[in-house]
């Protein structure tokens, strides 16, 4: 029985209310970190405290792109390879996150679109499994 | 601060070389330093060089030693500097401190690099906490597909066009015939650019820069030095350093905060230039020519607005006219660039220095800058480095 694998731990999560990514936020400037961060990295920030916090899943696209080739790894796909599109992502909790774009139109990304957060397989391993990351779906 | 002149320039040639270690490369470029600067190896009092990841060094980024020993052991002070691509320029800018606060009177600065084949892969740490390792894990999003993703903002934000893109490649292949150091001395036409390979749509395959070997060195000296010394010096106006701020609206590793009240990349580039033009007390209006990082078409459209040189949106229409071409009003890597030569990622810092003397000296043949009197050199490396040099008559 093929199961849903995440590429990583600790990335991201799916909730009651959908997907979300887990990173943290500060407490003092409010500065947004994805993955999670110990501290805040803003130097015009005296505070240092940061919590826990979810993204998502609701934004804009900043820009995007469409990988020609098979990337190098670590990078994963599966064979034969097919061009996928990746994008950044103006979330609209103020984080700006890259992501790979869904779909089987890489050139139809449009930077202005707006999308939305899901966990979608990236590839397959050699059980079948899919290998889950999070991406993001024009709506 | 005492004045720096720039008074030996050498290269090895830019191309893959599979018989030559990097040591080699950099002893001719040396070779041609000191010979062009009339500067015997024992009176070089310090060296400053870049750090390379792929070649020599010992595997410690010692290739600075590595030179020194095949020159001929003198007991010189040798630093080796590390700032990724940014490696040269860094140099460059030790180098200009050791002669400008009088430490020393002559500097050697030296960078050179063998480069693996293919695309430049990632850190190689496979490690979970590092956000480049977790990108190409994650998003699968290698070097090229970064800029791409840039150059379609900037196709969103301004309506720039794959034609245009194809144009400054055009162009830099233009120069780079009129240049005996550079690796691809071939022009291309408007359809051969637009028919390669897509390696990132929006860009294609002679739209960004293969690797390269290569090797550059310059000479650094007092004022006192050269003026006894030289018949030609170009003088250091400015040599900059910075590195990239928190507020850039670039997201370096997976994601960052979307910036407030607009944007601001390649902050590290912009503040070294800016800075530069600070130093120098100087203007973008009195530069008469730049040898900027075209690792891709698009930095030579977003560069020359973050530093001023142009108005926001406006250097498609600079290249439409041919103000970039070498006869024009702001020409842009007459050397023929990055595309032209290939990165041999440490070299390049110097590269440009010589380029920018060359030019600065009247030297530069086909490809010469009527009237050259100020150039003004940047580089831009992993990490949030960024360099900038300008150079005077």
């Amino acid at each position: 029985m093929a199961k849903r694998v995440p590429v990583t731990e600790g990335l991201f999560v799916e909730t009651g209310q959908g997907p979300r990514l887990l990173g943290s936020r500060c407490r003092s400037c409010g500065t947004p970190y994805f993955p999670k961060s110990a501290v805040c990295h803003n130097p015009a920030c005296t505070g240092s405290q940061v919590e826990d916090a979810e993204f998502g899943p609701r934004g804009t696209l900043w820009s995007c792109a469409v990988q020609d080739y098979p990337p190098p790894a670590p990078a994963r796909f599966d064979k034969p390879y097919v061009p996928y599109a990746m994008g950044v992502v103006d979330l609209e909790d103020g984080l700006r996150v890259l992501g790979r774009m869904c779909g089987d139109d890489p050139r139809g990304a449009r930077p202005g679109m707006k999308v939305e957060l899901v966990l979608d397989p990236l590839c397959h391993d050699d059980e079948g499994n899919e290998i889950i990351t999070w991406k993001f779906k024009p709506v | 601060m005492r004045d720096v002149a720039v008074i030996g320039l050498g290269m090895h040639p830019w191309g893959k070389f599979e018989g030559k270690s990097v040591t080699q490369l950099c002893r001719e470029a040396v070779e041609n330093a000191l010979k062009d600067a009339g500067v015997a190896w024992r009176e070089i009092q310090a060296v400053s060089a870049a750090s390379s990841r792929f070649s020599g060094g010992r595997g410690w980024g010692l290739n600075g030693n590595d030179v020194v020993e095949d020159m001929g052991a003198t007991g010189v002070p040798v630093f080796n500097l590390s700032a990724g691509c940014a490696a040269g320029g860094n140099a460059f800018n030790v180098g200009y401190m050791m002669v400008a606060s009088g430490m020393y009177d002559i500097v050697l600065v030296v960078g050179g690099e063998k480069m693996p084949k293919g695309f430049i892969q990632t850190s190689g740490v496979e490690e979970h906490t590092d956000p480049e390792y977790l990108r190409q894990l994650c998003v699968g999003m290698p070097g090229p597909a970064f800029w791409a993703v840039m150059c379609r903002r900037r196709m969103a934000e301004y309506g720039t066009t794959e034609e245009q893109l194809a144009k400054i490649a055009v162009k830099a292949h233009k120069n780079s015939v009129h240049n005996p150091y550079a690796r691809f001395r071939k022009e291309f036409t408007l359809e051969e650019v637009l028919g390669s390979p897509l390696v990132s749509y929006p860009l294609r395959l002679f739209e960004i820069c293969p690797v390269s070997d290569g090797a550059a060195a310059v000479v650094l000296c007092s004022a006192e030095v050269a003026r006894k010394r030289s018949a030609k010096p170009v003088w250091v106006a400015a040599s900059k350093v910075a590195t990239a701020t928190f507020d850039d609206g670039i997201p370096r590793g997976l994601a960052g905060a979307v910036p407030p009240g607009g944007k601001a990349y390649h902050s590290e580039a912009a503040a070294a230039v800016r800075g530069a033009f600070e130093q120098a007390g100087i203007g973008p209006k009195d530069l008469s020519l730049v040898e900027l990082q075209d690792n891709t078409v698009y930095y030579e459209l977003s560069f020359p607005e973050e530093w001023g040189l142009c108005e926001p949106g406006e250097a498609e229409s600079l290249l439409e006219r041919g103000e970039t071409l070498p006869t024009g009003r702001l020409p842009i890597n007459p050397s023929g660039g990055f595309l032209s030569f290939g990165e041999a990622t440490t070299a390049q810092g110097l590269f440009q220095v010589c380029e920018l003397g060359w030019q600065l000296r009247g030297e530069a043949g086909g490809r010469q800058v009527p009237g050259a009197k100020v150039g003004l050199g940047q580089t831009l490396g992993l990490g949030g480095n960024g360099t900038a040099v300008i150079l005077k008559r």
